[in-house]
């Protein structure tokens, strides 16, 4: 919706910014052609997931804090785990740690391919949705709908459902899934890693827009792989530092535009997200995701938020890959879980979310008793980094009429598959000019 | 009666046991898959997106979940959006299926099979007024009581199914 201002400007409105994760606002004034301020407004009422979680037992946060999010519940459940493990000194054994990233490959997959496919692809085709994009690209679609069904498979088979897990516990598993229950999804995960690898021939074609990012990007690392669920801290400015000292160097803020906290790191923006864990731990990938990747057109390091589109399906053929390997390499008779005992401390665990690097922090007391927690999920702390994207967005290409100016700057945020329900709901994009 | 491969009838649960009222579709398909009908294919699912590959193929599918559509609790709806009845009114599935995944819902799942060619001729929506989605909380009186009632409504669906295969 357009419409002018008093002082001669342009408002350009649309009621709910579509195929994003949850609901919210943005405010782009525009006077004379200069973008003056862009905001991205999420009004929502906070959740208080942080204050639920004092009083709670030490076993509980992983099936609390999986509530979070429908799309990324094995993100919560592992920062959760890992923080309230290194405050009991409790060590998981490697089989409990592989089972943890083959569970973590099924959110991955599972996620990857609802983004790339249903809220991402529509942008760079020209479609409102999937539904739309059904109608010309049914192949693509049934190949999307495979490759969700292939991560909701996996995570139905570890976590007990495909939808907010029920058999992570602190310490590992309930019940280990078996070699031959893992069997059964080979053929599936194999055939899924093949239509993976076309899914990033399939969207290099599209068409990119050119933006370069400047930000300092983080992720974690891991010394042995690419990291998904667990490693230590790295940003492209060289800083490294473990987990535990994140809240030395990450600060959050509150900006009165919104009701999810913002972050930054050593007083700077930062970005999370596949973006960040490519440029950064690229050498980590496969020789055969690599070799896709430039193929692609991708090099080492990505720094057009509009490609990223490209990055997570190199990730999602990793996901793959790691699944397969994982379930190749599994042998039955490990122990599901090791004991946990409690005791007084602070513990920080931190994974990576589809979307980034998740922190988790929690204190307890004697008695196993949660006396404190924060959680910083990656799209709050992408909040800064999505506005900083907006504003260029929106200067870059301020001579498009509103209607393509507007879907621009959607797409812009999109590249971020922000989890808007991680904090919060309801998402309204507005324009003003004048 | 001999039936087709793959045309058995399908009864899809849909909806969290953990949300209060919007256990009742599993709740259902329990119940109906307790009855033991031959030939039936049951399955309890909370995301709807699964209706796409479960119901490919099928004649006659009816998905049990709970709606909120104004009427009193526990009042159960009927309605036919299956390839014979035409597509839904934009209206119905547009804010949800150009939304985020999170609110990918029922609608879309109908409007994105029709157009994968995924759709069966005949879907029935066995719908349940909700009261609650409180989480953790058990189904309400009034929708507890309409359990019964929702699995006859099925029995008829399928009765009259297997009478038409029949005929």
């Amino acid at each position: 919706m357009t419409h002018k201002l008093s002082d001669g400007g342009q408002v350009l409105h649309v009621g709910m910014l579509a195929r994003v994760e949850g609901e919210g606002g943005m405010h782009i004034e525009i006077h004379n052609n200069v973008v003056q301020s862009v905001k991205l407004n999420i009004f929502e009422p906070p959740r208080f997931y942080e204050a639920f979680l004092r009083g709670r037992k030490y076993t509980e946060p992983p099936d609390i804090t999986a509530r979070i999010c429908g799309i990324c519940p094995v993100a919560y459940q592992t920062a959760s785990v890992e923080a309230i493990e290194q405050i009991c000194g409790a060590e998981t054994t490697p089989e409990i740690q592989a089972m943890r990233r083959l569970l973590y490959c099924g959110e991955w997959i599972e996620s990857h391919s609802l983004h790339i496919f249903m809220l991402h692809a529509p942008d760079f085709l020209g479609f409102d949705s999937v539904i739309e994009m059904a109608a010309d690209y049914g192949d693509v679609v049934e190949m999307a709908l495979r490759l969700k069904k292939a991560g909701n498979d996996l995570m139905t088979l570890v976590g007990g459902r495909a939808i907010h897990p029920v058999n992570v516990k602190v310490g590992g598993f309930y019940r280990m899934p078996t070699k031959l229950e893992m069997l059964a999804l080979r053929p599936a995960i194999a055939s899924g890693l093949e239509e993976a690898f076309a899914t990033i021939k399939l969207v290099s074609t599209f068409d990119f827009p050119e933006m370069e990012q400047a930000y300092e990007y983080v992720a974690l690392r891991h010394p042995d792989y690419y990291a998904i669920e667990r490693g230590t801290v790295v940003s492209t400015s060289g800083t490294a530092f473990p987990v535990r000292e994140f809240p030395d160097h990450v600060k959050e803020f509150h900006v009165a535009h919104s009701n999810a906290l913002h972050a930054q790191l050593d007083g700077a923006m930062y970005m999370v997200g596949p973006l960040a864990r490519y440029t950064l731990n690229f050498a980590q990938l496969s020789e055969r995701c690599k070799a896709a990747a430039k193929e692609a057109g991708l090099g080492e390091t990505c720094r057009n938020p509009f490609k990223s589109i490209i990055v997570r399906a190199v990730e999602l053929a990793y996901a793959f890959e790691e699944a397969l390997r994982i379930i190749d390499e599994w042998k039955d008779g490990a122990a599901p879980s090791v004991t946990v005992t409690p005791r007084a401390g602070e513990g920080c665990g931190a994974s990576e979310a589809p979307r980034g690097t998740i922190f988790h922090r929690y204190v307890l007391d004697a008695e196993g008793v949660i006396q404190d927690a924060q959680i910083v999920p990656p799209t709050s702390q992408n909040q800064p980094a999505i506005e900083a994207d907006l504003r260029e967005a929106a200067q870059s290409w301020v001579d498009m009429d509103d209607h393509d100016l507007t879907h621009r700057c959607e797409h812009a945020i999109r590249n971020y598959d922000p989890c808007i329900s991680c904090a919060t709901h309801f998402l309204d994009l507005r324009v003003d000019r004048s | 009666m001999t039936r087709a491969a793959g045309a058995e009838p399908l009864v899809v649960g849909l909806g969290s046991p953990d949300r209060g009222d919007d256990g009742v579709g599993p709740t259902v398909a329990g119940a109906i898959a307790g009855l033991g009908l031959a030939g039936v294919r049951v399955s309890a699912h909370e995301d709807p997106t699964d209706l796409i590959h479960l119901w490919e193929g099928v004649d006659v599918a009816v998905v049990v979940d709970a709606v909120m559509s104004g009427h009193a609790p526990g009042e159960i709806v009927l309605c036919e959006v299956g390839r014979g009845e035409g597509p839904l009114p934009e209206s119905c599935w547009a804010k949800t299926g150009r939304g985020g995944t999170h609110a990918f819902g029922l609608a879309a799942a109908v409007e994105l099979s029709r157009a994968l060619g995924h759709l069966p001729p005949r879907v029935v929506l066995v719908g349940i007024e909700a009261a609650s989605f409180d989480h953790g909380a058990p189904l309400s009186p009034a929708v507890e009581a309409a359990v019964g009632p929702a699995v006859a409504q099925v029995r008829a669906v399928l009765t009259d199914a297997s009478a038409g295969l029949d005929a």
